[in-house]
């Protein structure tokens, strides 16, 4: 994708979105709401236009050759999309039609066992529960064996049980072959749990893109928070222990250390402070969460006030 | 072209699978035009006589299925509303389905259920007034267009609006006025010399005639115009669907 840009009347949800996703991987769109998350599927799957810039799936142009990016993407949307007078297998059987599946009837049975359906297939889908129909729809989206899966927010608003079964789904997924997963989400624990490579969008942009691991690292370490009696010097004997890249000082009386290597410093940096009285301290490691903040976190504050 | 052909069945299948499912509509849809014909037209059938020496109840009877085919068509408009609601429209949408499928599985179902319908109240109605199939090809051919050119403004209408209840609104602005000057309810010729005009730019006119002349073996105006205006005037009503249908879904 470069440059994409789309206009909605005066509004821009994406502003220029530049990204590159590898094939094969676990990819992970991670931004507040309003970011630009759905529009970025939409325009990846050809239902959205964009204003101006490219996008291209395999080579293929999203818009000049939308009947091949059609027969290569799945996609599971945020919000239902299944006709509520249908059963699972009907639903099932209309898109194995559609998509012009070979050996369609063994492919929707398969389908149905690999999503934990068989029992359910023949009830309409109306009375389904959240979690039943979210698996529906990865089963439909994976019906045709697409190159890539595209999931908007795919656990959102399902309970714990539910979406953990669809993170099992999807690790096996990506385990059994190369199928590209590009998932969007605002759940720092999915994208930790799920992605190997992420890209965090804000206001429209890409403004931070890397493995898990290498965002966290860019932070620059963990965090400890240390609560004195005393401040006295102890800003000063903190910035002097070997790690330390940063000293902040709370309101009140406790300081925030950026330190490489937190737990084997952790002991140095209470010795040093001993005698400011220590009320308490805590270890923080980077999360994807100090990644997430740190990268949208001010925006958010903006857009509260 | 083969696959416009298979994808069309294809969503044909599901929509009659949602109109079998579909109880209350077919109880709607035979209760009500029984009503009107048992208490409205047996009623005035003792005190109208019209020029033509057919009886009212049966003008009455035939106009009513006339009315049904068109306003139940208005709802393939509706269904595509529900389509987006339900979020099944966006499923549709990024599959490697052509957009004319889509609107010629809603049309031809819906013409399906039409002719399901009619040759269910015909057989009913047969029982207790003269309403019998004199013409069959006449009678098929003002189902069919009657219902394509309805489906085709519900669905150019649809493709423009997202809400339900702003379509409801300005589906039944734009229809009742058609029900009301296309000699459902009155033969053309008892109606004053304006108003009949307006009646013969009133697409609906000549299905509920040719309608009448498959049933009753009457008409008002000739079979050959009527046969005519309603191919001339199916073709630009799916043309219409299309294009629009196409129109509102590029986003």
């Amino acid at each position: 994708m470069r440059g994409l840009v789309k206009r909605y009347g005066e509004r821009e949800a994406l502003c220029g979105l530049d990204l590159l996703v590898p094939r094969g991987s676990f990819f992970g769109l991670l931004g507040p709401n309003g970011a630009g998350k759905t529009t970025t599927i939409g325009v990846l799957t050809t239902l959205v236009q964009p204003t101006a810039g490219t996008a291209r799936l395999f080579g293929w142009d999203v818009q000049a050759d939308r009947g091949l990016v059609r027969a290569a993407v799945g996609v599971v949307f945020q919000e239902a999309s299944l006709d509520p007078e249908l059963t699972a297998r009907e639903q099932l059987d209309l898109y194995a039609r559609l998509y012009h599946i070979e050996a369609r009837r063994s492919r929707v049975e398969e389908i149905l066992a690999l999503v934990g359906l068989g029992a359910d297939a023949d009830r309409p889908t109306r009375q389904f529960s959240g979690g039943m129909k979210r698996r529906l729809e990865i089963g439909r989206g994976l019906l045709h064996r697409p190159r890539v899966l595209f999931l908007d927010e795919p656990t959102l608003g399902l309970d714990v049980a539910a979406r953990a079964r669809i993170w099992e789904h999807l690790r096996a997924l990506h385990a059994a072959g190369d199928t590209t997963i590009f998932l969007t989400t605002h759940s720092m624990e999915e994208a930790d749990a799920l992605c190997e490579q992420l890209a965090i969008v804000d206001g429209g942009r890409v403004v931070a893109a890397g493995a898990p691991d290498a965002l966290k690292a860019a932070l620059g370490g963990d965090v400890v928070r240390i609560a004195l009696e005393r401040p006295d010097s102890a800003r000063e004997r903190l910035a002097r222990v070997e790690g330390v890249r940063e000293v902040a000082q709370e309101p009140g009386t406790a300081f925030r250390v950026t330190v490489q290597d937190g737990p084997r410093r952790l002991a140095g940096l209470i010795e040093c402070v001993r005698s400011c009285g220590v009320l308490e301290v805590t270890l923080h490691r980077p999360s994807l969460e100090h990644v997430f903040l740190h990268h949208t976190g001010a925006r958010f504050e903006a857009r509260d006030a | 072209m083969s696959a416009l052909v298979a994808d069309t069945l294809t969503l044909l299948r599901r929509e009659l699978i949602r109109y079998r499912r579909d109880r209350a509509y077919w109880i709607g849809q035979i209760v009500f035009p029984l009503a009107i014909v048992g208490f409205i037209g047996f009623g005035l059938d003792a005190v109208v006589a019209l020029p033509s020496g057919t009886r009212y109840v049966e003008h009455l009877a035939t106009g009513v299925l006339a009315l049904l085919v068109g306003s139940g068509a208005v709802g393939g408009g509706f269904s595509l509303i529900e389509d987006r609601e339900s979020g099944f429209l966006r499923a549709l949408l990024i599959a490697p389905v052509s957009r004319t499928s889509i609107v010629l599985g809603k049309l031809v179902a819906r013409m399906l259920a039409s002719l399901v319908l009619v040759g269910v109240l015909v057989g009913i109605l047969a029982a207790f007034t003269p309403v019998r199939i004199a013409h069959a090809g006449a009678l098929v051919l003002a189902v069919g267009g009657i219902t394509a050119i309805f489906v085709g403004m519900g669905v150019a209408l649809a493709a423009r609006l997202r809400r339900l209840e702003s379509f409801r609104l300005i589906a039944a602005l734009v229809t009742v006025p058609l029900y009301l000057f296309s000699g459902i309810f009155y033969p053309l010729s008892t109606l004053p010399a304006p108003t009949r005009w307006i009646s013969y730019a009133n697409p609906l006119t000549y299905g509920a005639d040719l309608l009448r002349y498959g049933l009753l073996d009457v008409h008002e105006i000739g079979v050959a115009t009527s046969c005519g205006m309603l191919i001339v005037l199916t073709a630009a009503a799916v043309g219409l669907a299309i294009t629009a249908f196409d129109r509102g879904m590029r986003t």
